[in-house]
């Protein structure tokens, strides 16, 4: 018998007794809501393991699967959205609640816009034809992109929930991997020849470097959210540097 | 808490610099806030120094210093008995008429300690008026008088009583609907209507400041926001300070607002902040609804 | 088999039988209490027509005086001006010092000493005072104004002693109605600047009347029909007089006068007396009723 996590023990339903806090109600809704928001990423992380698989396979089913499996992100997505909506009408959240509504819903138009990214990268797939012109070096240099991508994905997670604004910027240092891979990529697509089956090949993985690096990007967001629910300020995570934005909520 | 001298018991940071945290990079210190508009030259302000509130020998009310800005609207805001009543009740000094209660400390209306030695508290009531939760119009009296009876109580100028009372029922949103029944009793008006009554009735003197104690409690929701347009326009003529109990009053209404804790202010700055990331965390326990 | 009751088909919502007896016998008791205290009052009302109207009608009633001709029938006996008017006189000069001194005091409780041991023990004294048959405050007029001064009898002594009578009861009933005008009235007023003299005289009074009126209706009842206290102190005396200064004739001592004689026109004059009496308290009652009726609706 695992031992419950602390969420799920919150979660669990008052007894007679009475609530313990003002808004037990509340906050368990406000929880509930974060793990389904949070619960996206996992979607994502799924979505982005099969069709880093049917890249290297070129299974076209699988890019398949992926590609209508959006529906469940999209889905996630709704109900999200409907629960933020419900919550800011009925329940009024302010201060340290109302940043985290705010940022949950940054979160799943994140999950959302990562989900769609990999749709993108499963509609790529058949574009390349069942025996595509392979260069080992541009696979490989894919498949490492796809490893810090998701990656940063699972760390966005993580960083979110335990509120670790120092998890989240490090997410910086790792997408700047990922872009200086992407660099690679194009100038190795450059250089791959005459050959237009295997420029067209190559033109094509282009495009899924970019998806991946796309994907880096709205993850590094999602880090920008976590210093934005515990600080209250809005930060920039730019690249090399991390620079406060000055914020709206500040000053008269 | 060692008390040593009048800022005893503010515990927080009351000033609007913002205090670098203990954050990393992400946070620098953030730049002053904008400053409000330049108060128009018949903005009257009101500070409280060292604000102490007794009843007998025991203390409400714990050291404030406070400002209230001209023409602005300031909320405060707390639990049940924290002081927030008590301290509002001191700056138009109504709060000593409790027998055995008594204040110490200055509080200041432009410059005037309202606490002066040779003070006349008459003066100080028609300059500060006070809206109190249930609207009290007196019973003996018409609409007019009541909205006269401020003058001729205090003494003020018998003539031109037509007009105060016409601008002052204007001020108060009431004219259009009372215009006609002027010489009707007070009572007959429904709640919102007697609490706006009130409000022309603490108009009519043209006080410099407004005290307001939980004006909507006893109100309908339409009744409630009328109210609370009147003060969004009130605020032009005077400086207005909000006791409400109701948070998202607060927010709808106020410029700045105050929280207050077993008689201590907590921290205060612009109602956006204190709605969106007060700093400190008793604050944010109690707007977030987490006590009180 | 029969239809189910009532009772049977309301299930638990059936009314309990134990229950409406108890609540029947209740009510039967409350009635009964109310009609046994009200069968006196009838009796007294019915006595006082039948045997009072009939001297009313008799020539002269209310416009001669009695002439203290008693023991001869055919000879005349009179009527009660004298006492009507002697009973008014001395009534509302008790009501002019004992009204306006028992407000001051319930003003001074209430605004001003509310809370303080000082009230407390004013207030102890003055319902000890409620309480003192009325022939105390014709005794002590007697000796201090009659034997102490020397003097004689004198309306305005009865008058006296009859405020003295008065004046717990205004104060009591006073203070009663000030304590229900809401101190929200007074802050408000107060916040307006109002001095706190002025808070009282322009707003709780004026709010205040109409109360205050029928606690003072109440002592001014009270007073009229007081017999030992004027026994002592406003004597009587059979012609009408408006000097407050000699003796002065009145209903009560009147009604007392004449109770015992053996002549029945002059016990009759007492009933159309005691009726008399009745009579103004009722007109006195009214005519309050009317005032306040108006004053609460302007």
């Amino acid at each position: 018998m695992s031992p419950e996590s602390s969420a799920e023990q919150r979660l669990r339903a008052p007894t007679m007794a009475g609530p313990t806090t003002n808004r037990a109600h509340f906050q368990a809704e406000l929880q509930e809501l974060e793990l389904r928001a949070l619960g996206g990423l996992d979607l994502v992380v799924e979505q982005l393991d099969r069709v880093l698989e049917a890249l290297e396979h070129q299974d076209v089913e699988l890019a398949q699967m992926v590609i209508t499996d959006d529906d469940r992100i999209d889905g996630r997505y709704l109900e999200v959205h409907q629960g933020i909506l419900s919550l800011l009408a009925r329940q009024a959240p302010v201060a340290g609640d109302l940043r985290l509504v705010a940022a949950l819903l940054h979160v799943i138009m994140h999950v959302e816009r990562m989900g769609d990214q990999c749709v993108n990268i499963a509609k790529l797939i058949p574009l390349t034809g069942h025996q595509p012109p392979v260069r080992e070096e541009l696979l490989s240099s894919l498949s490492r992109m796809g490893g810090y991508a998701r990656s940063e994905v699972i760390e966005s997670k993580q960083a979110f929930a335990a509120r670790d604004v120092a998890q989240a910027e490090d997410l910086v240092r790792q997408d700047r991997e990922i872009n200086r891979i992407n660099r690679e990529i194009f100038r190795l697509a450059i250089e791959v020849g005459d050959d237009p089956d295997v420029r067209e090949w190559a033109m094509t993985m282009v495009l899924v470097a970019r998806a991946l690096e796309r994907v880096g990007d709205n993850a590094v967001d999602i880090g920008e959210q976590v210093a934005f629910v515990v600080t209250g300020l809005f930060s920039e995570f730019a690249e090399g540097a991390v620079v406060p934005v000055p914020s709206p909520a500040t000053g008269a | 808490m060692t008390s040593d001298g009048p800022t005893s018991g503010t515990t927080d940071v009351v000033s609007d610099q913002r205090t670098t945290g203990s954050l990393p990079d992400a946070v620098a210190s953030s730049p002053a806030p904008v400053s409000s508009p330049i108060a128009p030259a018949t903005g009257h302000t009101v500070r409280l120094e060292g604000l102490r509130a007794f009843y007998g020998s025991a203390e409400q009310v714990k050291g404030i210093d406070l400002d209230f800005e001209a023409n602005h609207v300031t909320a405060i805001i707390g639990p049940s008995g924290c002081g927030k009543s008590t301290m509002v009740r001191c700056i138009n000094r109504m709060h000593e008429e409790i027998p055995g209660a008594h204040a110490e400390g200055r509080v200041l209306l432009d410059d005037v300690d309202l606490y002066g030695p040779s003070v006349d508290i008459v003066a100080v009531r028609r300059a500060v008026g006070m809206v109190f939760q249930k609207p009290n119009p007196f019973p003996t009296m018409s609409i007019f008088d009541n909205v006269a009876s401020g003058l001729r109580l205090s003494g003020g100028k018998r003539r031109g009583l037509q007009d105060s009372v016409e601008s002052a029922l204007r001020g108060a949103g009431l004219w259009e609907e009372v215009k006609d029944r002027l010489n009707e009793p007070g009572l007959g008006l429904s709640g919102g209507q007697q609490q706006r009554l009130c409000i022309a009735r603490s108009l009519a003197v043209q006080p410099e400041v407004l005290l307001m104690d939980e004006p909507c409690s006893a109100l309908d929701p339409i009744a409630t926001l009328k109210i609370e347009e009147l003060i969004g326009e009130l605020k032009q003529r005077v400086t207005i300070v909000i006791v409400t109990h109701n948070m998202q009053q607060a927010g709808r209404v106020a410029d700045r607002t105050a929280f207050m804790l077993s008689g201590d202010l907590v921290e205060v700055g612009p109602t956006q902040e204190i709605f969106t990331n007060p700093r400190d965390s008793r604050t944010e326990e109690y707007v977030t609804g987490k006590f009180g | 088999m029969a239809a189910p009751t009532v009772s049977e088909s309301l299930g638990r919502f059936a009314p309990s039988p134990a229950r409406r007896r108890k609540d029947r016998a209740a009510r039967t008791t409350i009635l009964v209490a109310t009609l046994v205290a009200l069968v006196p009052l009838a009796f007294i009302l019915y006595f006082l027509l039948s045997k009072g109207l009939s001297a009313w009608f008799t020539s002269g009633f209310f416009t001669t005086d009695p002439t203290g001709n008693t023991f001869f029938a055919h000879s005349s006996i009179g009527g009660i001006k004298s006492a009507i008017l002697g009973t008014i006189e001395m009534v509302a000069l008790a009501s002019v010092i004992s009204i306006p001194l028992g407000v001051g005091v319930a003003l001074w409780l209430v605004e001003y000493g509310r809370g303080t041991i000082y009230a407390n023990v004013v207030r102890f004294f003055v319902d000890v005072l409620t309480g003192v048959p009325s022939i105390i405050f014709g005794l002590f007029i007697y000796i201090v104004l009659i034997v102490g001064t020397g003097s004689s009898y004198a309306g305005y002594k009865g008058a006296l002693a009859l405020s003295l009578l008065m004046l717990p009861i205004v104060i009591r009933s006073a203070e009663v109605i000030l304590l229900l005008i809401p101190d929200s009235l007074r802050e408000s007023a107060l916040a307006l600047g109002a001095p706190r003299w002025k808070v009282i005289f322009s707003v709780v009074l004026p709010t205040a009347l109409p109360g205050m009126l029928t606690g003072m209706l109440l002592a001014v009842a009270r007073a009229a029909g007081e017999t030992a206290p004027l026994l002592f102190t406003a004597a009587a005396t059979n012609s009408t007089t408006f000097n407050l200064g000699g003796f002065m004739n009145s209903l009560p001592v009147q009604i007392y006068n004449d109770v015992t004689s053996p002549t029945p026109s002059v016990v009759n004059r007492a009933w159309g007396a005691a009726l008399t009496l009745v009579a103004l308290i009722f007109l006195l009652n009214l005519v309050a009723r009317l005032v306040s009726r108006r004053s609460r609706l302007r």
